[in-house]
C-alpha cells in the first residue's frame, strides 16, 4: 500500500501532461468522429445541413430549408444510432478491460466469461415471451446468471484461478448459446427468425434515442466507480496474495468489478445484441497507446471503444447500401486477427 | 459432370418443347414422363406421375390444390397460413405432417415418392433432407423454378410467365397438362381484368424486421405484382427478391404507398403500429395517410396466388386517396 503510495505522485508528475494530451485528443477524435459519422447514409444530405439540423436540435438559432422526413432522418435515425454506438463501445471496451484486469487473462473480455450470451439469452427468451419491456431486466439477469454459473463452476473445480474462470465462461457461454438457439428454434415461425439472427450478431440498426438513452443510464452507472478502482484494478495486475498486501480487498473488489460488468454488458447487449471482440481489442490497443495504468487508461480505452464502435457500425450501415450488414460482422472481421495478434504477443504466457 | 448434365438439359428441353410444338396438340402421353428436369441446378427423374407427395409450405400446397391433385398429397408440412377457402376442404382431408420444416424421418414416414418444397433451403439434413439423399432413396425432390435461389436458375426477373410455366412445368410432371393448360388459361384471363395503372406511384414492400425492414427487392414476387400495379418500387435497383435494407433509405424515398405482408407472427397491424410509433418513420406520406396495402404472407410468394392477389392489391389500391 505505502509504495504505491510513495511512487504515485511522482509517475504523476510524469504522466499528467501526456494524459491530458492523450485524452483530450481523442475527445476531438470522438466528437469529430460523431459529426463525420452523421453525415453518412443512404439519403443524400449535404453534410452542412446535416450539422445545422443538429445544432438546430440542440437549441440554435439556425435554420435548415429540410424538410421534415430529412430533418427526421438526421435528428431520429442517424444521430441516436451514432451516440448509442458510441456508448457501446466505451461500455465494451471498459467491460473488457475490467475482466483482463480481474481474471489476469490478457484473452478475456464479457464474451469469453459467458456474459454476453447469458445476457443474450436473457433478451431473446423476454423478446420471444412477448415483453418487450423486460428485455432490459432480461439481459441484465442472464449476464448475472451467467456470471455467477461461471464463477461458481470455477470454484467448484479448485477455485477461481484465470484459467479456471475461462474454462468455466466457455461451459457457460456453451450452454447460454444452446439455449438461445433452443428458444429461437422452437418460438420462430415464418420468417421471424431473420429478425432474432441479425439481433444475435449484433446491431444498432434501429437504434433511437430510448437506447441511447438506456445504455447510457448503464454506463453512467458503471463507469466512474470502475474508473474510480483504478489502483485495485492495477493490484490485481501481480496476483491476488500481492494485491491483497496492497491493501486491496481482493474478494469484495473482484465481486464488485465483475458484477458491475455484468449490469453493464448485460444493458448494451439488450440495446446492441451480442457485438464480440470490442471488448476484447480495444483495451489492448488502448495499452498499446499509453501503457497499463488503469487510470490513464480506463478513460482512454471507453473513449477508443466509442470511436471503433462509432466507425464499424458507420461502415456496416454504409458499405452495402441500402442493404446493412449486422455491425458484429465487421467487429468481427477486424477482432478476429487482432486476437490472433494478442495470442501471439502473449505466447508463452498463454 | 453434373455441370456438363445442367449444359446438356436445356438442349434437351428444347428438343422436347420443339417436338411438341411439332405434333401440334401434342396427346398428354408423349409429353409426360418419364423425363429429367434441371430444377435449380439439380437433376431431377421423373420416372412416372408422382403418386404420393409431400407438400411443404402454402405456395407447394395450395398449386397442387388448384391442379386437383388432393388424392395424392400424402402429407403437408409447415404453412404459411390457412388454406384458401376454395380448397380448405380438400385440404382437410390431408394429414399435416409438422407446423414447421419436417424432419428427414417424418417426411420417410409419409412414404413419398415426391417432395415439393416452397423454399430451395426447404431441402437441407437438419430440414426435410438434402435433395442427393432423398434421390438416393428414389424420391423427387422439387421447388418451383420461379423460388430458385442461385443465378442462373433463379428468374432474372420474375414474371407472371414465369410463374405460368411453372404451373405447366407440374402439369408434365403429374400428366394433367389440360388440367394445367386451363388453369394458366384462368390465370392469364383473370391478370387480363386488371385495370391500366391510373398513375404512377412509389411504393415499399414491407414483409417483415423491426429494427431492420426486411423488403421486397427487383428481381422477385414483388416486383413482379408492383409491375402490373403500376408502382414504383423504391428497391427495385436491389437484383434479389427480397434484401434487408436500413430505414433510413425508406424515408429518404418517402414511399406513396406501402404494401405491408400479413402473417399470423407478424400481423400488418402490428407493421402499422410500428410505422406510427417511430418519430422518423411517423413522418412518412405513406404512414401519416395510412396508403397502406395488405396482403396475406402465403400469397406473397410466387405461386398460385399471385394473380389473385395482384388483383386484391388493385382494388385496394383504387380505394386510396392522393393528394393533388
Amino acid at each position: 500500500m505505502s509504495a504505491i503510495r510513495d511512487r504515485r505522485p511522482v509517475a504523476a508528475a510524469g504522466l499528467v501532461p501526456a494524459r491530458l494530451v492523450t485524452t483530450l485528443l481523442a475527445l476531438a477524435l470522438l466528437a469529430a468522429s460523431v459529426l463525420t459519422a452523421a453525415t453518412i447514409g443512404p439519403a443524400d444530405i449535404a453534410p452542412a445541413d446535416v450539422w445545422r439540423t443538429i445544432a438546430r436540435h440542440l437549441g440554435m438559432p439556425v435554420e435548415t430549408g429540410l424538410s421534415p422526413i430529412r430533418d427526421s432522418i438526421v435528428w431520429e435515425s442517424r444521430l441516436p444510432r451514432i451516440v448509442t454506438a458510441a456508448i457501446v463501445g466505451a461500455g465494451l471496451a471498459l467491460c473488457g478491460a475490467v475482466v483482463q484486469a480481474v481474471t489476469r487473462n490478457p484473452l478475456a473480455d464479457p464474451f469469453l466469461l459467458g456474459l454476453s450470451s447469458g445476457a443474450a439469452f436473457g433478451a431473446v427468451s423476454m423478446v420471444m415471451l412477448g415483453s418487450a419491456l423486460l428485455l432490459t431486466p432480461g439481459a441484465f439477469a442472464g449476464a448475472l446468471a451467467a456470471l455467477a454459473l461461471t464463477l461458481a463452476f470455477a470454484q467448484a473445480i479448485g477455485g477461481l484461478t484465470p484459467s479456471k474462470a475461462i474454462l468455466s465462461g466457455i461451459a457457460v457461454s456453451t450452454l447460454a448459446a444452446a439455449l438461445t438457439s433452443l428458444v429461437i428454434f422452437w418460438t420462430a415461425t415464418g420468417d421471424s427468425y431473420r429478425e432474432i439472427l441479425s439481433w444475435l450478431m449484433g446491431s444498432l440498426a434501429g437504434a433511437g434515442w430510448r437506447e441511447a438513452g438506456i445504455a447510457l443510464a448503464a454506463l453512467a452507472v458503471v463507469a466512474p466507480p470502475v474508473i474510480a478502482a483504478a489502483r485495485a484494478l492495477d493490484a490485481f495486475a501481480f496476483g491476488d496474495v500481492a494485491a491483497a498486501t496492497l491493501g486491496v480487498d481482493v474478494a469484495r473488489s473482484r465481486w464488485l468489478l465483475l458484477g458491475g460488468t455484468a449490469l453493464l454488458t448485460g444493458v448494451l447487449v439488450s440495446v446492441s445484441g451480442a457485438i464480440g471482440f470490442v471488448g476484447l481489442v480495444v483495451p489492448h490497443a488502448a495499452r498499446l497507446a499509453c501503457g497499463s495504468r488503469h487510470r490513464v487508461m480506463l478513460p482512454l480505452a471507453a473513449l477508443g471503444g466509442a470511436i471503433f464502435m462509432i466507425w464499424t457500425d458507420t461502415a456496416a450501415r454504409s458499405l452495402f447500401a441500402p442493404r446493412e450488414l449486422p455491425v458484429g460482422i465487421v467487429t468481427a472481421m477486424i477482432g478476429a486477427p487482432a486476437f490472433l495478434a494478442i495470442l501471439w504477443r502473449f505466447r508463452r504466457a498463454t | 459432370m453434373n455441370a456438363h448434365g445442367a449444359r446438356r438439359l436445356p438442349a434437351l428441353l428444347g428438343a422436347a418443347v420443339a417436338l411438341a410444338a411439332l405434333a401440334g396438340a401434342a396427346p398428354a402421353a408423349a409429353d409426360g414422363p418419364p423425363f429429367t428436369l434441371d430444377n435449380c441446378g439439380f437433376a431431377i427423374a421423373v420416372a412416372g406421375p408422382p403418386e404420393r407427395v409431400v407438400a411443404i409450405k402454402s405456395t407447394a400446397l395450395e398449386m397442387l390444390l388448384a391442379l386437383g391433385l388432393e388424392d395424392r398429397i400424402v402429407g403437408r408440412a409447415f404453412e404459411d397460413g390457412p388454406v384458401p377457402e376454395e380448397w380448405r376442404e380438400a385440404a382437410a382431408r390431408i394429414p399435416v405432417l409438422s407446423d414447421r420444416l419436417p424432419a428427414p424421418e417424418v417426411v420417410l414416414e409419409a412414404e413419398p415418392d415426391f417432395v415439393y418444397g416452397g423454399w430451395e433451403s426447404n431441402f437441407v439434413a437438419d430440414g426435410a433432407g438434402e435433395r442427393a439423399a432423398l434421390a438416393r432413396l428414389g424420391i423427387v425432390t422439387y421447388v418451383a423454378p420461379a423460388a430458385c435461389k442461385t443465378a442462373p436458375y433463379r428468374p432474372v426477373h420474375l414474371t407472371f410467365d414465369d410463374v405460368f410455366a411453372g404451373i405447366a412445368e407440374l402439369g408434365r410432371i403429374f400428366a394433367v397438362e389440360d388440367r394445367a393448360a386451363a388453369l394458366v388459361a384462368g390465370q392469364r384471363a383473370m391478370l387480363a381484368t386488371l385495370p391500366e395503372p391510373a398513375e404512377r406511384r412509389t411504393a415499399l414492400w414491407y414483409s417483415s424486421g423491426t429494427r431492420q425492414p426486411y423488403v421486397g427487392a427487383g428481381a422477385g414476387a414483388p416486383q413482379m405484382m408492383m409491375d402490373v400495379l403500376g408502382l414504383d418500387n423504391i428497391f427495385a435497383d436491389i437484383d434479389d427478391t427480397w434484401a434487408s435494407v436500413s430505414w433510413e433509405a425508406v424515408a429518404a424515398a418517402d414511399p406513396d404507398v406501402i404494401i405491408l405482408v400479413d402473417a399470423a407472427w407478424n400481423p400488418a397491424e402490428q407493421k402499422r403500429a410500428l410505422l406510427a410509433a417511430d418519430p422518423l418513420l411517423s413522418r412518412l406520406g405513406a404512414v401519416a395517410n395510412r396508403r397502406y396495402l395488405t396482403i396475406p404472407f402465403a400469397a406473397a410468394e410466387p405461386g398460385i396466388r399471385s394473380v389473385p392477389a395482384a388483383l386484391d392489391l388493385a382494388a385496394q389500391l383504387a380505394t386510396l386517396a392522393f393528394d393533388p
